[in-house]
């Protein structure tokens, strides 16, 4: 085997504008659960994990079936039975780059599961054919103030969405969970399995621009893709009529919260506090606070070490849930931090109207 | 009543299916009520069954209010699953 050098790896898609090494240093930073090693598995898994993310979670608790090898290329004859998370690491580890790590979880996602599985996610996937783990990925990405790139794939019709604070959920396009039998799947209905390629395709694009911070991601609006006719269309949408139960900027405040006047005042009088900015990096792009370190809250803990313990914290986001979140969790690992209350669109309100609002 | 206005509605997989067609432009009482009776009556089953599980976005926001009035569009959506 010939030495692989990350710079030449990556060379074609660090020479992009706006990626850069800077991108691929995001890449590799991140951490990305996906769950179903299916046919939208097996169109997304292998470009996140030949395009450098550094560490990919592959989450699925079923075995290969014969009627999977058509859409489900992760997959051939010789696993038919074999468990497909152990199926899909067996095919994706040669396409990893040195220091990337793929790893397998044999477990149906469920409420029980979900938090030792999606703990420290930088973002998660849903490549499921699974309306309930759907709504608990859209739950646990709000909760955990992550995106949740989603997709579907049935007959010859697909969709493809993302959910990411502080634009609408997939709650907000489907408030109510249907009974699982009141929906067709592709057991059912069947799919064409290149339908599958196209969906993932997309999906993976939305991955790859959330994680490095380019363009505008798929947020407010699903793709519609149909194969019949060749023709994609779009849906926009916006927060549903009330709103979806979690994810609201509603938490307590208490006394580990810090206006934006206050922080304004600290910054003026040059006082020694670290600034981190825990969202995500496109949001960074449009509006961020001067000095500020970006580390989403997804990569908190595994980079809470470029921080200094001896000085104060004041983590902000865009409205004041993350960083309240964070701040907890940096105290909990014994920090000095406090959340900057309303966040950068509090700052944008009461301070510095200048600052864009998004 | 309230006076009847063109609404554009947008049909997705199997919305499409049950009208047979994307789109169209109806003249209809703009409210979420109105249309879910018009499009009941004018495409039966296959269309009440989307209804009862799929979204009304109307002019861009899913509801449930049938007295919410329309603007000017809106789409109708099963909820998508498959992979």
């Amino acid at each position: 085997m010939t030495d692989v050098r990350p710079d030449l790896r990556f060379a074609r898609q660090a020479a992009l504008p706006g990626f850069g090494r800077e991108g691929q240093r995001r890449l590799a930073a991140a951490r990305v659960v996906v769950v179903g090693a299916g046919g939208l598995g097996s169109a997304v898994l292998p470009v996140l994990v030949a395009a450098g993310v550094g560490e990919v979670v592959v989450v699925d608790g079923d075995v290969v079936d014969e009627t999977n090898l058509h859409r489900q290329t992760l997959h051939s004859a010789d696993d038919v039975g074999r468990p497909k998370a152990d199926s899909a690491v067996a095919s994706l580890e040669p396409h990893a780059a040195p220091g990337a790590l793929v790893r397998g979880v044999g477990l149906m996602l469920d409420a029980s599961t979900a938090p030792q599985v999606l703990a420290g996610a930088t973002l998660l996937v849903d490549a499921t054919d699974s309306l309930p783990v759907r709504y608990l990925l859209d739950d646990a990405a709000a909760a955990a103030g992550i995106p949740l790139v989603w997709g579907s794939a049935t007959g010859y019709a697909g969709q493809v969405g993302v959910a990411a604070a502080p634009g609408p959920r997939w709650r907000d396009l489907f408030p109510v969970e249907p009974a699982e039998d009141a929906v067709a799947t592709c057991a059912v209905s069947g799919v064409l399995p290149s339908l599958c390629t196209t969906i993932g395709g997309l999906m993976a694009t939305e991955v790859l621009k959330l994680l490095s911070g380019v363009g505008r991601p798929l947020v407010g609006r699903v793709l519609v893709v149909d194969a019949l006719s060749a023709t994609v269309r779009e849906i926009e949408y916006l927060p549903a009529d009330p709103p979806g139960p979690t994810g609201t900027e509603t938490r307590m405040t208490d006394d580990h919260d810090v206006t934006v006047e206050e922080v304004s005042d600290l910054i003026t009088d040059g006082a020694d506090v670290q600034l981190v900015d825990v969202r995500e990096p496109w949001e960074a792009e449009i509006a961020s606070l001067p000095g500020s370190t970006l580390i989403p809250l997804g990569s908190l803990e595994s980079r809470a070490g470029e921080l200094d313990k001896d000085r104060p914290v004041i983590a902000y986001c865009h409205g004041g849930v993350r960083s309240a979140d964070a701040a907890e969790r940096l105290r909990a690992a014994g920090f000095d931090a406090r959340s900057m209350k309303g966040g950068i669109d509090r700052w944008s309100r009461r301070v510095d109207p200048s600052v864009p609002r998004y | 009543m309230a006076d009847e206005v063109a609404v554009t509605v947008r049909y997705f997989a199997a919305a499409a299916e049950a009208a047979g067609r994307d789109e169209e432009v109806l003249e209809i009482e703009p409210t979420a009520a109105a249309l879910r009776r018009v499009l009941a009556e004018r495409y039966g089953a296959p269309m009440t069954r989307v209804l009862e599980v799929g979204s009304l976005l109307v002019d861009g926001v899913v509801t449930r209010d049938p007295d919410r009035p329309i603007r000017s569009k809106v789409d109708v959506l099963p909820p998508f699953a498959g992979g």
